[in-house]
């Protein structure tokens, strides 16, 4: 149980796995940071971006590599991203987890929410 | 156009040069990726600075925390910048003092002795001579902290220059005092009992020429050691145990000509040391090793050129 505790990625991990797998080979910095806002409707910063990438890089949830500049970004290089199998299977274990204790409360029902 | 934002980019002209000057805080890499981000997604100036700021705040501060950082701090950057420190004080007092002595109190009458000729000439000597040092010494200190992992060298390298300047800064009240003095056309009183009290009354050698020693015989080599030290990572492991083992061999003789560090050597070692003066003009001669170091690079460098000319 303590092994699955410090496993469990956070939300805004699982928010860039999850991005980041929906992207494919077009997941990149600016990339996920939209598909981010759009889904959250808040502002995501490049600093919380990238150090998040840096940590699920260090867990081996993610691959990141630095790709050829291209002219629509002025020339320069996208840090592109790949979630790998372990990253996977982590974002579907947070995912279920949620899902599983989300069962029944008022949001998920449509139920007014009681005291 | 590549340090420039793109033309549908929101940057504004006027903030993107503040973009460029913080992403040089980031590596490389991350600075292009970065870049990349902000020209493409078309972020405001305000918010672009904001984030390469926030971008650089949370790697700087990831650093400090890292365990290695504070060792390397504790084995490496603070004994190498207490040396420097130290022996920077020593050789600005000593050039205070000749600086003082000769274009202070000039004497066109004095010209006419040959002793004075002759003094000048020695002080000339050994002043350069000590100034040639410290440039030695700074740069191997530079260069064994230019070794140290690349992902704390940058902090490394800070913390060697707040360090550095605090011991400049140590009696910085009483400096600021003598330059408010002088900018209010005060007499400055030399501080009795200290045998070179008029020179240490001169706002110019008391106040700027420790500074000017420490920026040019101190930060100017220990940067182009970091420098050095960081690029000899590639080099083969031979020619980095040798520059790595001068660079700490001479350190280790600078800790030896400073006062009050005796102790540190057993009696047998000192009274060898000290016992025959020729053994510290040979070890003070390994000291200049950073010169034939930068003589065998450049020719090398000149042999490579003329053999591409060559062909």
């Amino acid at each position: 149980m303590y092994y699955f505790l410090i496993q469990m990625i956070g939300e805004f991990e699982y928010l860039i796995l999850t991005s980041a797998a929906r992207l494919g080979a077009d997941a990149y910095g600016a990339s996920i940071r939209k598909e981010i806002e759009k889904a959250t409707g808040r502002r995501c910063s490049i600093g919380a971006l990238y150090t998040t990438l840096d940590r699920l890089e260090a867990k081996g949830f993610v691959k990141t590599w630095i790709g050829e500049p291209t002219p629509e970004r002025g020339g320069r290089s996208k840090r592109l991203v790949q979630v790998t199998a372990t990253g996977v299977k982590k974002a579907s274990d947070f995912f279920r987890a949620v899902t599983r204790i989300s069962k029944g409360a008022s949001w998920t029902t449509n139920r007014p929410m009681t005291r | 156009m590549d340090n420039e934002p793109a033309n549908d980019s929101m940057i504004s002209w006027r903030r993107w040069p503040v973009v460029l000057w913080l992403s040089g805080f980031l590596d490389q890499a991350e600075r292009e990726a970065v870049l990349g981000d902000l020209t493409e997604y078309g972020e405001s100036g305000g918010r672009a600075i904001a984030n390469v700021l926030g971008l650089v705040v949370r790697r700087r501060t990831a650093v400090l925390l890292e365990r290695k950082l504070w060792v390397a701090v504790a084995l490496v950057v603070l004994p190498v910048s207490y040396l420097l420190s130290a022996i920077a004080q020593t050789t600005a007092g000593q050039g205070a003092v000749y600086s003082w002595m000769y274009l202070n109190n000039w004497d066109w009458a004095l010209t006419r002795n040959p002793g004075f000729w002759h003094l000048l000439r020695e002080m000339a000597t050994n002043f350069a001579i000590a100034c040639i040092m410290l440039a030695c010494w700074s740069w191997s200190g530079g260069f064994l902290i230019g070794r140290l992992p690349k992902a704390i060298l940058r902090a490394s390298r800070d913390v060697f220059i707040v360090l550095l300047a605090s011991s400049q800064l140590s009696d910085a009240p009483d400096r600021v005092l003598q330059l408010w003095m002088y900018c209010h056309g005060l007499p400055l009183r030399p501080r009795l009992p200290d045998v070179h009290a008029p020179i240490t009354a001169n706002v110019f050698y008391h106040v700027f020429f420790p500074w000017i020693v420490l920026a040019v015989l101190v930060v100017l080599p220990a940067f182009s050691g970091i420098r050095q030290g960081n690029q000899s990572l590639l080099l083969d492991w031979k020619m980095r145990g040798v520059l790595g083992t001068a660079s700490t061999v001479s350190l280790l003789i600078l800790l030896i000509q400073l006062p009050g560090f005796g102790f540190l050597f057993g009696a047998a070692v000192r009274e060898w040391l000290w016992g025959d003066r020729y053994v510290m003009q040979v070890l003070s001669l390994l000291c200049f090793w950073p010169t034939l170091y930068f003589i065998a690079v450049g020719f090398g460098h000149y042999r490579r050129r003329r053999s591409a000319t060559a062909q």
